[in-house]
């Protein structure tokens, strides 16, 4: 494979790779590339966090545990999973950046913006999230029915108070327009019938679920013309059952991965692959082969996220965030803080990331973390202290890692310049930054990478 | 239209061709382009519960349906015999005494939504119910009035969609200094500067460098223009009195900024909703009591009208938790100098006339608020900013 469609391809399908993976994957043929990517994204390797220590908050209804422990002690417990919650937070980054299954990790962060929830019970949160990563390559039928099915779901659209004598709508409404189906393709109608075929599904303490059979409407239902007497996963049947649900997965998946602007023909061709069997390994697998998924007009157009920002820079340093506070302020400065979407529809994503604010952050972000805020300017000829003495007078204000200094000279400076630029920066650089960049480029390469970080272009993928 | 045909209509809206001068035209401004009015929008979010703000305390039916969270008549600030202000709210009877608050009752919209997402977007875009709009009516107005960035600005860490234009962006920023310390890097500048004429036009790439370009020179005027001014006066400790300080010096150090927004958090009031509620209109009250004083110190007062929402009421009926589940129409303050209308503008909500949620009818549509707040302060036109015609109120 080439050098640009396969830092293309490590971009969509991961978070960007470092010189060697690429100069290792140029002997590579395209699918033996693809047919890798999802080798070693064929485990799920999920999230285990300590949860000792919580006494009886995990299978204790929270009303009845305070009664047993009074007010103050419960209180305690559920702040105390609060905090865990911000914990998971900054584990999960750490593990996008650092996983071998870069895919898996990719598609879970991809469908952790459609399946959009929050919560703050640490137990419920955790497996809500490895729901996500175990799905995230499976079936989509059964992914769906699974979330349906989780308590941070059934809690986060109020499915838990959903009652045969008095259905709530929201679960059943969000389920069509935001994950499923999308506005057009089902009536109001359809939302109060699929309501009742939900009616009773809850989960106990420790997050299982369980259908309460007294609460749960068991007459028959009219849902999207089909007569029967339905429960929840009869309605994802039918759901599913629409050609109209595997296109608005497949046009998500085609602004995700490929292009914010849609070709319709491209998400077509995506739709029928997809509709046959819902195998979302399947789907990705065509998409990563297509000739159009590495058409010129494809390539770099995509604004990184705050996430797939934050992540690829340690994909290029490979370093972990070791604090836990600094990693919420710059996803908070950037406006995506993980595990606390703004509302159920998720972000927005592309432009809607860039204001001036975010956008001079997210410029001087690389920099911020791997060089003290630094970016070398001096033109060539002038003299440049070494980087150890400027490091030694700074006071570093984000630590990464002791060590990337010292990755960077075993595992960087063998790369000419031209090639660091093709790897970190994805679209074709303009013109007047190439020339200013060939004028005051750094000779140190460390130096140098920070400055290719510091263009607009790297804002892309 | 849809949302994705909208979306892409905006993109090529925004593919302003870029040229050199692009940049100077930020530079160089013409004040008289510009009048000396301001307007600050704030947002109480999460929907703040206008019964418990405004309270009908002559009206049984308010009490019948709040037993355990209404607010009885020696609590509260008698306004006109029928209404009272929440006590939390003295330093607002202080303006309504000079004649400087004007308090609209029952705004809202057409089949109101209540989620606090939609309908925020509702408020911010001016849209109906039904449709969705990618800018804002705030960032419209800068589009065709303002023209620069920074003729809006949030107060805050990121840019809220009220003020996301269709080509251009308002400006977000709490502190104006590390704003400009970051635009100023030389680095950047030198990517500006080098740019001789630019090779990119309505891609995400273009608009990468256009938002570069605009945010280096906003952070120069903002910075530069309010470095000297520091307010005397002494603010509440607590966030949202901060941002309205950090308002007050923009306004007074005669920015030529026409739209500021403001938004604070925690009016979600489902559970224990009493003490809650009283700790935030405290906080809102004190903060804008000095805000208000910081302004005429300065004489901006005159020019400065501030207008307070939420983005939906809350339920007439309160629920088993000791709050209030989200409503809809909700009651709104205007505060300015210079009011038709102070006092109370109209007639208070009508408890025995509710929608089947049992929440409170709107009589009075958001956009004509907006459109009375373009028209007859900003010198603008509504129609143009808001997509259509709306009726336009007396209130100034």
């Amino acid at each position: 494979m080439n050098q640009t469609d396969l830092v293309h391809l490590y971009w969509r399908a991961g978070f960007g790779a470092k010189p060697s993976l690429i100069a290792d994957s140029k002997k590579l043929s395209k699918i033996n590339t693809v047919n890798g990517l999802f080798y070693t994204s064929k485990k799920t390797e999920t999230i285990k966090l300590d949860l000792s220590d919580f006494g009886d908050y995990f299978n204790t209804p929270y009303n009845k545990l305070r009664k047993n422990l009074g007010d103050a002690e419960s209180r305690k417990l559920r702040q105390k999973s609060q905090k865990k919650v911000r914990e998971l937070n900054f584990i999960w980054l750490n593990k996008m950046a650092s996983s071998e299954q870069v895919l898996r990790e990719k598609m879970t962060l991809f469908w952790a913006n459609i399946f959009v929830c929050k919560d703050t019970h640490i137990l419920h949160v955790l497996k809500f999230n490895n729901t996500l990563r175990t799905y995230a390559l499976g079936n989509f039928v059964d992914f769906v029915k699974a979330i349906s099915r989780s308590a941070s779901m059934l809690k986060y659209l109020n499915n838990n108070r959903n009652f045969k004598k008095k259905p709530n709508e929201n679960f059943a409404r969000e389920l069509m327009e935001l994950f499923t189906l999308g506005i057009g393709n089902y009536t109001e109608s359809d939302i109060k019938e699929a309501a009742r075929a939900f009616t009773g599904w809850s989960f106990k303490p420790n997050g299982d679920y369980v259908l309460r059979v007294s609460k749960h409407d068991t007459d028959s239902k009219t849902f999207l013309a089909e007569n029967g007497n339905f429960g929840g996963d009869e309605i994802i049947d039918i759901i599913t059952k629409q050609r109209a649900c595997a296109k608005f997965i497949c046009s998500k998946v085609y602004r995700y991965f490929v292009n914010p602007i849609e070709d319709i023909d491209h998400i077509e061709e995506l739709t029928t692959v997809f509709y046959k069997d819902y195998n979302i390994e399947k789907l990705m697998r065509y998409l990563f082969m297509t000739d159009w998924f590495y058409d010129d007009k494809n390539i770099g157009v995509k604004i990184k996220s705050p996430i797939e920002l934050m992540v690829g820079m340690q994909k290029v340093v490979p370093s972990l965030f070791k604090k836990q506070n600094q990693v919420i302020y710059l996803q908070k400065m950037m406006g995506q803080i993980l595990l606390y979407p703004v509302n159920v529809a998720g972000w927005k994503g592309d432009r809607y990331w860039i204001d001036s604010n975010s956008l001079m952050f997210r410029l001087k972000l690389p920099a911020l973390v791997f060089s003290n805020g630094q970016i070398s300017l001096m033109s060539k000829g002038e003299f440049e202290d070494t980087f150890k003495e400027f490091y030694k007078n700074k006071k570093q204000r984000f630590s990464v890692d002791d060590n990337e200094r010292a990755y960077f000279e075993t595992h960087y400076s063998k790369w000419s310049f031209n090639e660091l630029s093709e790897i970190l920066v994805v679209p074709r650089i303009d013109v007047d930054t190439s020339k200013m960049l060939k004028a005051y480029q750094s000779q140190n390469s460390f130096q140098y990478c920070i400055q290719l970080m510091s263009i607009p272009e790297y804002q892309l993928c | 239209m849809k949302r994705r045909d909208f979306l892409i209509k905006s993109s090529m809206a925004s593919s302003v061709v870029l040229v050199p001068s692009f940049m100077k035209a930020f530079e160089s401004l013409d004040p008289r382009l510009f009048g000396y009015k301001k307007l600050v929008v704030i947002q109480l979010s999460g929907g703040n519960d206008g019964l418990n703000t405004l309270i009908p305390y002559r009206n049984d039916l308010y009490y019948s349906n709040r037993p355990g969270i209404s607010i009885p008549k020696n609590r509260l600030i008698d306004m006109n015999g029928e209404l009272g202000l929440n006590e939390n709210l003295s330093p607002l009877k202080a303006l309504y005494d000079k004649g400087y608050l004007s308090i609209i009752n029952n705004v809202g919209y057409p089949n109101p939504n209540r989620s606090h997402s939609r309908s925020t977007d509702i408020w911010h875009t001016a849209s109906n119910a039904s449709e969705y709009l990618d800018s804002g009516w705030m960032g419209r107005y800068i589009d065709q009035y303002g023209k620069k960035p920074y003729t809006g600005i949030e107060v805050d860490d990121s840019l809220s969609l009220i003020l996301k234009g269709r080509t251009i962006n308002g400006v977000a920023t709490k502190d104006a200094k590390k704003m400009f310390n970051n635009a100023k890097t030389p680095f950047f500048s030198k990517v500006l500067e080098t740019q001789t004429e630019m090779h990119l036009s309505e891609h995400n790439l273009g608009y990468l460098y256009k938002t570069m370009v605009g945010a280096k020179s906003s952070a120069k005027y903002i910075y530069e223009t309010s470095k000297t001014s520091n307010s005397t006066k002494s603010y509440p400790n607590n966030p949202f009195a901060k941002q309205l300080k950090t308002t007050a010096e923009f306004i007074n150090s005669k920015l030529e900024t026409k739209v500021y927004y403001v938004s604070m958090g925690g009016f979600d009031t489902h559970a224990n909703q009493a003490n809650r509620q009283s700790r935030l209109l405290k906080t809102y009250s004190e903060a804008m009591d000095v805000f208000v004083k910081d302004l005429e110190a300065s004489d901006s007062f005159k020019d400065t009208l501030i207008l307070t929402f939420s983005e939906f009421g809350r339920r007439v009926q309160q629920n088993a938790a000791g709050g209030t589940d989200h409503g809809a129409a909700n009651n709104l303050f205007v505060i300015g100098k210079n009011l038709k209308k102070p006092g109370l503008y109209n007639d208070s909500p009508d408890l025995m006339n509710l929608d089947k949620n049992g929440d409170l009818k709107y009589t009075i549509d958001f956009r004509s608020v907006y459109a009375t707040l373009l028209d007859q302060w900003l010198d603008a036109s509504h129609s143009k900013v808001l997509g259509s015609s709306f009726e336009t109120l007396d209130f100034i």
